[in-house]
């Protein structure tokens, strides 16, 4: 069985917001402001396929159809760097798609791209994405995908089971969980529970990685005509970013004792017809 | 004259499709379009409180796409259907709320007709012929300023976002639309449904007191007390993603970015450092209260009352102060006291 997981490179979300700055040409964050990190919801995904493949092997023993892990990212040699990473987690193959000297992409062009990738990749059983990215929460290319490629498609998934000929998927619904059966092959995106909070590298994977050669397959190798993508792919434009202003001011509670605190509190609260 | 098509799979209208209706109608008004309501649902029964509701004057028109082989959820049958209503009604702008199953169901729809796409849209509004659109990127450290000029256009709108749609829907004609479903487009199929329970039986969406815990609390017990104090406020529990995370709650219990986005009156953050990321998810509550022992974490920047200290030293006070005030009342706060909230 082979599993395909996505992987996007972004501005680490968790840098703190006063060191944020847009760069306005670009129409994106300043470039170097933070670290490029791997996209956290790729990461579940990536840890999804990883217990999918160890349960595999939990059951069998020494399978007769071993799973084969494979990051695909798309983006210029620095997102080599997410494939590393994935590599010191053990996916078994890493292949950057590379979008150097190419316009900016969009939802629309990733997906065509990944798809071709799949294909070329052919048998692929399971591909799996992030729910959405964390710089620009597009929230569309797994589903995309799944429709260039005419697969089961399922969103929002924590964990996924093999059955048979089918994928067992806990999807998030609004008012909890559900159980779906997909059939193969499908595209599943992740989202995040307890079950699949990214595992830690170990040192000694993360130093072979950094080794690895990776193979690079670039756009013209994967699409007839390229520049037709852009052409025909339909978008928005961006017009500007703005970093929106917020002026509140925090009024801190004081007091001797933390009962003093809270009678002055809920006061405060009262105060503001909040009780 | 353009069309503006709220999309809802639901037979349940609640105030996030409200919303989206409230979206389109907004932008409607200044783009000169009319708005379509379509349900995609079973039946068209069960929706005639709605129906009951309408009216002749109304400018929002409902149509009802029903077909038996909806009755469970599937996004095959679900984005056929959407196709098959976009074909017929031909909008220029398809409104999505920001459901799961619409956010499943909207990229398939957009990506099948051709048309682009923007997610967690939180502003909208009309430039002449075009349709300019504000959405949080970088985690709501920034917002986008998007421009359609080419349509069809799908969006799926931010709940907590928009004012909901109040007023009278009228009838469509015709009233019910037929649609075809095949079921053996179906490749996915619902095996199980587990309901998880919000905190204190209220539920975050409609609550007007919500507290909330992050990875401050150290484990599943700090939750005991918050929910408590959240009954004694006659509100729902939330969390952050680091507490769903470490499973000390479950999921859905979830505030922020890829949680619930919720609008209480009050929303108290215990123990949360305040990431934008949970911050994008409370940006409609109308007074937020930090609790936290670092003076410095970044929700002292958006709370408007704050107390710099230990969560397991002020949850317990507030709750003994709540219970003294109580006690010296009438006590004519019912539900709110701990026996009968449970
Ligand atoms: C794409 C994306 C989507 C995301 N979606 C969401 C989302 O929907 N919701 C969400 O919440 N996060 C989301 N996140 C994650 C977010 O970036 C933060 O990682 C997360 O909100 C941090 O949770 P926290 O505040 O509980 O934990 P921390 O940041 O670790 O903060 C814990 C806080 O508790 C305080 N504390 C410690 N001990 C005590 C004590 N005894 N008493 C009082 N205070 C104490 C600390 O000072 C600290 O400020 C998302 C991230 C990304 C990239
Ligand atoms: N450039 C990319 N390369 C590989 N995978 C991507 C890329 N962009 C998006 N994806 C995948 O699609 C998911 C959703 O992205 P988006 O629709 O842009 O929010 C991500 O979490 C990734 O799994």
């Amino acid at each position: 069985m082979r599993i395909v997981v996505c992987l996007t490179q972004i501005l680490d979300p968790e840098m703190p917001p006063s060191e944020f700055r847009l760069d306005p040409q670009r129409k994106a964050a300043a470039e170097g402001i933070g670290q490029l990190v791997v996209s956290i919801f790729d990461e579940n995904a990536l840890e999804v396929a990883l217990q999918v493949r160890e349960h595999i092997l939990e059951r069998k023993g020494a399978p007769s159809d071993p799973v084969e892990i494979v990051a695909l990212t798309v983006g210029p040699p620095s997102a080599a760097d997410v494939l590393r990473k994935a590599l010191s987690l053990r996916a078994d193959r890493a292949i950057l798609i590379s979008s150097e000297g190419w316009p900016p992409l969009e939802g629309a062009i990733v997906a065509r791209l990944l798809a071709a990738a799949v294909r070329r990749l052919h048998p692929v059983d399971l591909v799996l994405c992030g729910r959405e990215t964390g710089d620009w929460h597009g929230g569309q290319v797994g589903s995309f995908l799944a429709e260039e490629l005419g697969w089961a498609s399922v969103s929002f998934v924590s964990r996924i089971e093999v059955e048979g000929e089918t994928f067992l998927m806990r999807r998030q619904s609004d008012e909890g969980w559900e159980i779906v059966r997909a059939r193969r092959p499908a595209v599943a995106t992740i989202t995040n529970d307890e079950t699949n909070v990214p595992r830690l590298p170990k040192v000694r994977d993360t130093m072979l990685a950094a080794r690895a050669s990776l193979p690079v397959w670039t756009i013209p190798e994967l699409v007839e005509d390229p520049h037709t993508l852009w052409e025909t792919s339909a978008r928005v434009a961006v017009r500007e970013l703005f970093i929106p202003s917020s002026s509140k001011v925090c009024e801190l509670i004081e007091g001797e004792t933390v009962q003093e605190k809270a009678v002055r509190l809920l006061e405060a609260l009262r105060r503001r017809r909040m009780l | 004259m353009r069309t503006v098509m709220v999309l809802l799979p639901t037979s349940r209208i609640e105030r996030t499709e409200r919303e989206a209706i409230g979206a389109a109608r907004a932008l409607s008004r200044e783009w000169s379009a009319n708005v379509q309501v379509a349900l995609i649902a079973p039946t068209a029964e069960g929706i005639e409180g709605l129906r009951g509701r309408t009216e002749a004057s109304s400018d929002v028109s409902l149509w009802i796409a029903a077909h038996p082989q909806l009755e469970a959820y599937s996004p095959e049958l679900y984005v056929s259907a959407s196709e098959q209503l976009i074909t017929r009604a031909r909008p220029e702008v398809i409104v999505f709320p920001s459901r799961t199953i619409a956010l499943e169901i909207a990229p398939r729809l957009a990506y099948r007709i051709g048309a682009a796409l923007a997610t967690d849209v939180i502003e909208l509004r009309a430039e002449g012929e075009a349709v300019v659109i504000t959405k949080p990127v970088y985690g709501g450290k920034a917002h986008a300023v998007l421009v359609a000029q080419r349509f069809p256009l799908v969006l799926c709108v931010r709940p907590r976002a928009f004012d909901p749609f109040e007023g009278e829907l009228r009838a469509g004609t015709p009233h019910d639309l037929q649609i075809a479903c095949d079921p053996s487009s179906v490749r996915t199929q619902l095996v199980q449904r587990i309901q998880e329970d919000a905190a204190a039986g209220v539920s975050l969406e409609e609550a007007r007191v919500i507290v909330s815990g992050g990875r401050g609390l150290g484990g599943p017990e700090g939750f005991r007390l918050l929910e408590e104090l959240a009954r004694w406020l006659g509100g729902a529990v939330g969390a952050s993603r680091a507490a769903c995370d470490a499973g000390w709650v479950p999921a859905s219990w979830q505030i922020g970015q890829t949680g619930k986005k919720v609008a209480p009156d009050l929303y108290i953050a215990v123990g949360i450092s305040g990431a934008s990321q949970h911050i994008v998810g409370i940006s409609g509550a109308k007074c937020i209260v930090a609790i936290n022992t670092d003076p410095k974490a970044p929700i002292f920047k958006v709370a408007d009352l704050g107390i710099v200290g230990d969560y397991r030293a002020v949850i317990p006070a507030l709750i003994a102060e709540l219970k003294r005030t109580h006690a010296g009342s009438s006590g004519d706060r019912p539900g709110s006291s701990p026996e009968e909230g449970r």
